[in-house]
Protein backbone atom coordinates (compact mmCIF):
# COMPACT_ATOMS: atom_id res chain seq x y z
CA UNK A 1 0.00 0.00 0.00
CA UNK A 2 2.98 2.99 1.18
CA UNK A 3 4.76 1.15 -1.88
CA UNK A 4 2.20 1.66 -4.53
CA UNK A 5 1.39 5.05 -3.23
CA UNK A 6 5.05 6.38 -3.35
CA UNK A 7 4.81 5.18 -6.86
CA UNK A 8 2.43 7.03 -7.89
CA UNK A 9 2.96 9.95 -5.89
CA UNK A 10 6.58 9.63 -8.19
CA UNK A 11 4.80 8.95 -11.46
CA UNK A 12 2.79 12.27 -10.85
CA UNK A 13 5.85 14.14 -10.36
CA UNK A 14 7.31 12.92 -13.45
CA UNK A 15 4.32 13.44 -15.33
CA UNK A 16 4.48 17.39 -14.12
CA UNK A 17 8.09 17.45 -15.07
CA UNK A 18 7.04 15.90 -18.87
CA UNK A 19 4.59 18.16 -19.52
CA UNK A 20 6.77 21.21 -18.98
CA UNK A 21 9.38 19.80 -21.02
CA UNK A 22 6.66 18.51 -23.30
CA UNK A 23 5.69 21.93 -23.69
CA UNK A 24 8.63 23.47 -24.44
CA UNK A 25 9.14 21.26 -27.80
CA UNK A 26 6.15 21.88 -28.79
CA UNK A 27 5.95 25.75 -28.64
CA UNK A 28 8.59 25.46 -31.32
CA UNK A 29 8.07 21.68 -33.25
CA UNK A 30 4.38 21.42 -33.64
CA UNK A 31 2.03 18.84 -31.83
CA UNK A 32 2.89 15.76 -34.18
CA UNK A 33 6.40 16.17 -33.88
CA UNK A 34 6.45 16.08 -30.25
CA UNK A 35 3.82 13.36 -29.96
CA UNK A 36 6.31 10.95 -32.29
CA UNK A 37 9.34 12.42 -30.27
CA UNK A 38 8.21 11.73 -26.89
CA UNK A 39 6.50 8.35 -27.70
CA UNK A 40 9.43 7.26 -29.46
CA UNK A 41 12.05 8.18 -26.72
CA UNK A 42 9.25 6.49 -24.28
CA UNK A 43 9.70 3.26 -26.44
CA UNK A 44 13.60 3.09 -26.89
CA UNK A 45 13.95 4.32 -22.94
CA UNK A 46 11.41 1.09 -22.26
CA UNK A 47 13.13 -1.34 -24.19
CA UNK A 48 16.34 -0.60 -22.70
CA UNK A 49 14.61 -0.80 -18.80
CA UNK A 50 13.13 -4.04 -20.17
CA UNK A 51 16.32 -5.26 -21.14
CA UNK A 52 18.62 -4.32 -18.51
CA UNK A 53 15.77 -6.12 -15.58
CA UNK A 54 15.25 -9.00 -17.98
CA UNK A 55 17.85 -9.57 -20.42
CA UNK A 56 16.28 -11.97 -23.32
CA UNK A 57 13.11 -12.80 -21.34
CA UNK A 58 12.11 -8.60 -22.80
CA UNK A 59 11.07 -10.61 -26.34
CA UNK A 60 8.74 -13.46 -24.42
CA UNK A 61 5.64 -12.29 -24.90
CA UNK A 62 3.01 -14.27 -23.04
CA UNK A 63 -0.14 -14.40 -23.77
CA UNK A 64 -0.06 -12.14 -26.53
CA UNK A 65 -3.51 -10.74 -27.56
CA UNK A 66 -3.74 -9.24 -31.03
CA UNK A 67 -5.60 -6.66 -29.34
CA UNK A 68 -2.36 -5.41 -27.18
CA UNK A 69 -0.90 -3.92 -30.93
CA UNK A 70 -3.29 -1.42 -30.90
CA UNK A 71 -3.18 -0.29 -27.46
CA UNK A 72 -0.88 2.75 -29.03
CA UNK A 73 -4.00 4.29 -30.71
CA UNK A 74 -5.06 5.79 -26.76
CA UNK A 75 -2.12 7.94 -26.44
CA UNK A 76 -2.49 9.23 -29.85
CA UNK A 77 -6.06 9.85 -29.07
CA UNK A 78 -5.47 11.25 -26.02
CA UNK A 79 -2.58 14.19 -27.81
CA UNK A 80 -5.62 15.12 -30.10
CA UNK A 81 -8.12 15.58 -27.64
CA UNK A 82 -5.77 17.73 -26.02
CA UNK A 83 -4.81 19.69 -28.36
CA UNK A 84 -8.49 19.97 -29.64
CA UNK A 85 -9.73 21.05 -26.54
CA UNK A 86 -6.50 23.64 -25.65
CA UNK A 87 -7.27 25.19 -28.78
CA UNK A 88 -11.19 25.84 -27.90
CA UNK A 89 -10.77 26.85 -24.43
CA UNK A 90 -8.89 28.24 -21.89
CA UNK A 91 -6.14 25.97 -20.95
CA UNK A 92 -6.69 26.20 -17.13
CA UNK A 93 -9.92 25.17 -18.08
CA UNK A 94 -9.14 22.59 -20.23
CA UNK A 95 -6.69 21.09 -18.07
CA UNK A 96 -9.73 21.15 -14.93
CA UNK A 97 -11.68 19.14 -17.25
CA UNK A 98 -9.43 16.77 -18.47
CA UNK A 99 -8.16 16.17 -14.55
CA UNK A 100 -11.70 15.87 -13.63
CA UNK A 101 -12.72 13.46 -16.27
CA UNK A 102 -9.33 11.10 -15.47
CA UNK A 103 -10.96 10.56 -12.26
CA UNK A 104 -14.33 9.85 -12.66
CA UNK A 105 -13.52 7.50 -15.17
CA UNK A 106 -10.87 5.45 -12.96
CA UNK A 107 -14.02 5.72 -9.83
CA UNK A 108 -16.65 4.27 -13.18
CA UNK A 109 -13.56 1.40 -14.14
CA UNK A 110 -12.88 0.60 -10.44
CA UNK A 111 -16.59 0.12 -9.97
CA UNK A 112 -17.18 -1.85 -13.01
CA UNK A 113 -13.84 -3.86 -12.76
CA UNK A 114 -13.42 -3.50 -16.57
CA UNK A 115 -10.44 -5.03 -18.21
CA UNK A 116 -8.94 -6.99 -15.06
CA UNK A 117 -9.47 -5.00 -12.57
CA UNK A 118 -10.53 -6.09 -9.47
CA UNK A 119 -13.81 -4.58 -8.61
CA UNK A 120 -13.79 -1.60 -6.17
CA UNK A 121 -17.75 -1.63 -4.79
CA UNK A 122 -19.23 2.04 -5.57
CA UNK A 123 -19.46 3.47 -2.40
CA UNK A 124 -20.87 7.09 -1.45
CA UNK A 125 -17.48 7.61 0.29
CA UNK A 126 -15.44 7.07 -3.06
CA UNK A 127 -17.89 9.67 -4.80
CA UNK A 128 -17.56 12.64 -2.09
CA UNK A 129 -13.66 11.63 -2.25
CA UNK A 130 -13.85 12.29 -6.07
CA UNK A 131 -16.01 15.41 -5.88
CA UNK A 132 -13.32 16.88 -3.14
CA UNK A 133 -10.37 16.07 -4.55
CA UNK A 134 -12.19 18.07 -7.74
CA UNK A 135 -13.45 21.08 -6.31
CA UNK A 136 -9.70 20.69 -5.32
CA UNK A 137 -8.59 20.85 -8.46
CA UNK A 138 -10.80 23.73 -9.50
CA UNK A 139 -9.82 25.83 -6.95
CA UNK A 140 -6.27 25.20 -7.17
CA UNK A 141 -6.29 25.65 -11.14
CA UNK A 142 -9.03 28.68 -11.95
CA UNK A 143 -8.48 30.92 -8.57
CA UNK A 144 -4.73 31.34 -9.65
CA UNK A 145 -4.17 33.84 -12.02
CA UNK A 146 -5.56 37.41 -12.04
CA UNK A 147 -6.45 38.55 -15.38
CA UNK A 148 -3.28 40.90 -15.85
CA UNK A 149 -1.09 37.59 -15.16
CA UNK A 150 -2.73 35.66 -17.58
CA UNK A 151 -2.29 38.21 -20.08
CA UNK A 152 1.68 39.08 -19.59
CA UNK A 153 1.92 35.27 -19.97
CA UNK A 154 0.28 35.44 -22.88
CA UNK A 155 2.49 38.00 -24.79
CA UNK A 156 5.08 35.52 -23.38
CA UNK A 157 3.93 32.41 -25.22
CA UNK A 158 3.81 34.30 -28.04
CA UNK A 159 7.27 35.59 -28.32
CA UNK A 160 8.92 32.74 -27.30
CA UNK B 1 -19.00 22.75 -26.36
CA UNK B 2 -16.97 21.22 -28.44
CA UNK B 3 -13.88 22.42 -26.80
CA UNK B 4 -15.07 20.18 -23.76
CA UNK B 5 -16.13 17.24 -24.80
CA UNK B 6 -12.61 16.69 -26.51
CA UNK B 7 -11.39 17.79 -22.48
CA UNK B 8 -13.48 14.95 -21.57
CA UNK B 9 -12.67 11.97 -24.25
CA UNK B 10 -8.72 13.26 -23.19
CA UNK B 11 -9.04 12.53 -19.48
CA UNK B 12 -10.97 9.30 -20.31
CA UNK B 13 -7.90 8.10 -22.67
CA UNK B 14 -5.85 8.80 -20.11
CA UNK B 15 -7.27 6.63 -17.50
CA UNK B 16 -8.20 4.41 -20.05
CA UNK B 17 -4.30 4.22 -21.26
CA UNK B 18 -3.58 3.34 -17.84
CA UNK B 19 -6.12 0.48 -17.05
CA UNK B 20 -5.15 -0.67 -20.62
CA UNK B 21 -1.10 -1.11 -19.66
CA UNK B 22 -1.80 -2.73 -16.46
CA UNK B 23 -4.37 -5.26 -17.50
CA UNK B 24 -1.56 -5.80 -20.78
CA UNK B 25 1.22 -5.95 -18.22
CA UNK B 26 -0.92 -8.95 -16.53
CA UNK B 27 0.03 -10.94 -19.59
CA UNK B 28 2.91 -9.82 -20.97
CA UNK B 29 4.83 -8.32 -18.12
CA UNK B 30 5.19 -4.49 -17.26
CA UNK B 31 8.40 -3.30 -19.43
CA UNK B 32 6.79 -5.11 -22.59
CA UNK B 33 3.75 -3.18 -22.17
CA UNK B 34 5.12 -0.05 -21.58
CA UNK B 35 8.07 -0.50 -24.70
CA UNK B 36 4.63 -2.14 -26.96
CA UNK B 37 1.94 0.98 -26.71
CA UNK B 38 4.46 3.52 -27.03
CA UNK B 39 5.95 1.79 -30.23
CA UNK B 40 2.16 1.45 -31.59
CA UNK B 41 1.62 4.88 -30.61
CA UNK B 42 4.89 6.29 -32.38
CA UNK B 43 4.35 4.44 -35.24
CA UNK B 44 0.70 6.05 -35.51
CA UNK B 45 1.71 9.26 -34.75
CA UNK B 46 4.70 9.20 -37.40
CA UNK B 47 2.47 8.21 -39.93
CA UNK B 48 -0.18 11.48 -38.83
CA UNK B 49 3.10 12.78 -38.70
CA UNK B 50 3.99 12.79 -42.25
CA UNK B 51 0.35 13.41 -43.93
CA UNK B 52 0.00 16.01 -41.45
CA UNK B 53 3.31 18.15 -41.64
CA UNK B 54 2.84 20.17 -38.89
CA UNK B 55 5.69 21.78 -37.59
CA UNK B 56 9.54 20.99 -38.01
CA UNK B 57 12.85 19.34 -37.45
CA UNK B 58 14.41 22.61 -37.94
CA UNK B 59 12.24 23.74 -34.43
CA UNK B 60 13.13 20.56 -32.79
CA UNK B 61 16.91 21.36 -33.05
CA UNK B 62 16.73 24.98 -31.81
CA UNK B 63 15.07 23.30 -28.28
CA UNK B 64 17.59 22.38 -26.08
CA UNK B 65 18.29 18.57 -25.91
CA UNK B 66 17.18 17.78 -22.14
CA UNK B 67 13.89 18.43 -23.03
CA UNK B 68 13.91 16.44 -25.95
CA UNK B 69 14.61 13.82 -23.83
CA UNK B 70 11.55 14.31 -21.28
CA UNK B 71 9.75 11.31 -23.56
CA UNK B 72 12.15 9.19 -21.71
CA UNK B 73 10.60 9.37 -18.40
CA UNK B 74 7.58 7.74 -19.70
CA UNK B 75 9.02 4.69 -19.07
CA UNK B 76 9.30 5.21 -15.52
CA UNK B 77 5.88 6.56 -15.21
CA UNK B 78 3.79 3.58 -16.71
CA UNK B 79 6.02 0.73 -14.65
CA UNK B 80 5.12 3.34 -11.36
CA UNK B 81 1.54 3.79 -12.98
CA UNK B 82 0.35 0.22 -13.48
CA UNK B 83 1.97 -1.43 -10.75
CA UNK B 84 0.18 1.10 -8.14
CA UNK B 85 -2.92 0.50 -10.46
CA UNK B 86 -2.96 -3.51 -9.72
CA UNK B 87 -2.01 -2.94 -5.81
CA UNK B 88 -4.71 0.14 -4.88
CA UNK B 89 -7.45 0.52 -8.13
CA UNK B 90 -7.67 3.03 -10.29
CA UNK B 91 -9.20 5.80 -8.29
CA UNK B 92 -6.62 5.76 -5.42
CA UNK B 93 -3.82 5.31 -8.04
CA UNK B 94 -4.90 8.36 -9.76
CA UNK B 95 -5.84 10.95 -7.09
CA UNK B 96 -2.05 10.11 -5.99
CA UNK B 97 -0.36 10.89 -9.50
CA UNK B 98 -2.85 14.14 -10.27
CA UNK B 99 -1.54 15.13 -6.23
CA UNK B 100 1.89 14.81 -7.28
CA UNK B 101 1.58 16.40 -10.46
CA UNK B 102 -0.25 19.73 -9.46
CA UNK B 103 2.19 19.90 -6.60
CA UNK B 104 5.06 19.54 -9.13
CA UNK B 105 3.84 22.14 -11.27
CA UNK B 106 3.49 24.26 -8.03
CA UNK B 107 6.84 24.16 -7.63
CA UNK B 108 8.67 24.77 -10.75
CA UNK B 109 5.75 27.80 -11.44
CA UNK B 110 6.30 29.12 -8.28
CA UNK B 111 10.26 29.22 -8.69
CA UNK B 112 10.45 29.70 -12.53
CA UNK B 113 12.33 26.39 -13.21
CA UNK B 114 13.36 25.41 -16.28
CA UNK B 115 12.50 28.95 -17.59
CA UNK B 116 8.99 28.98 -16.75
CA UNK B 117 7.28 32.35 -16.19
CA UNK B 118 7.53 32.89 -12.61
CA UNK B 119 4.07 32.79 -10.82
CA UNK B 120 3.12 33.93 -7.55
CA UNK B 121 1.62 30.85 -5.81
CA UNK B 122 -0.84 32.18 -3.44
CA UNK B 123 -3.64 31.07 -0.84
CA UNK B 124 -5.86 29.29 -3.34
CA UNK B 125 -3.42 26.97 -4.55
CA UNK B 126 -2.40 25.93 -0.96
CA UNK B 127 -6.44 25.10 -0.29
CA UNK B 128 -6.63 23.00 -3.69
CA UNK B 129 -3.95 20.73 -2.61
CA UNK B 130 -5.31 20.65 0.83
CA UNK B 131 -8.31 19.83 -0.29
CA UNK B 132 -7.51 17.02 -3.06
CA UNK B 133 -5.64 15.74 -0.27
CA UNK B 134 -8.61 15.27 2.09
CA UNK B 135 -10.50 13.87 -0.84
CA UNK B 136 -8.04 11.10 -1.38
CA UNK B 137 -8.52 10.71 2.64
CA UNK B 138 -12.16 10.52 2.30
CA UNK B 139 -11.73 7.95 -0.25
CA UNK B 140 -9.93 5.48 1.75
CA UNK B 141 -12.68 5.34 3.95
Amino acid sequence: MILALILALSAGALVGMQNIFNNKVNEKAGSWTTTTLVLGMGFAASMAMGLIFEGKQMFVLQNMQPWYWGSGCLGVGVVVCLVQSYRRLDPTYAVSIVLTSELFFALLWDSLGWLGLEQIPFTLNKLIGVLVIVGGIFVFKLSGETKKQKKMQMKLDYNA
Amino acid sequence: MRGIVFALFGGAFITLQGVANSRISQDIGTWQAAALTQLTGFLIALAVLFFVRDGSWQGVKRVKPIYLMAGALAAIIIFNNVTAIHRMGATFTISAVLIAQLCMTFLVDSNGWFGVVKKKMKLPQFIGIGMMVAGVIILKF
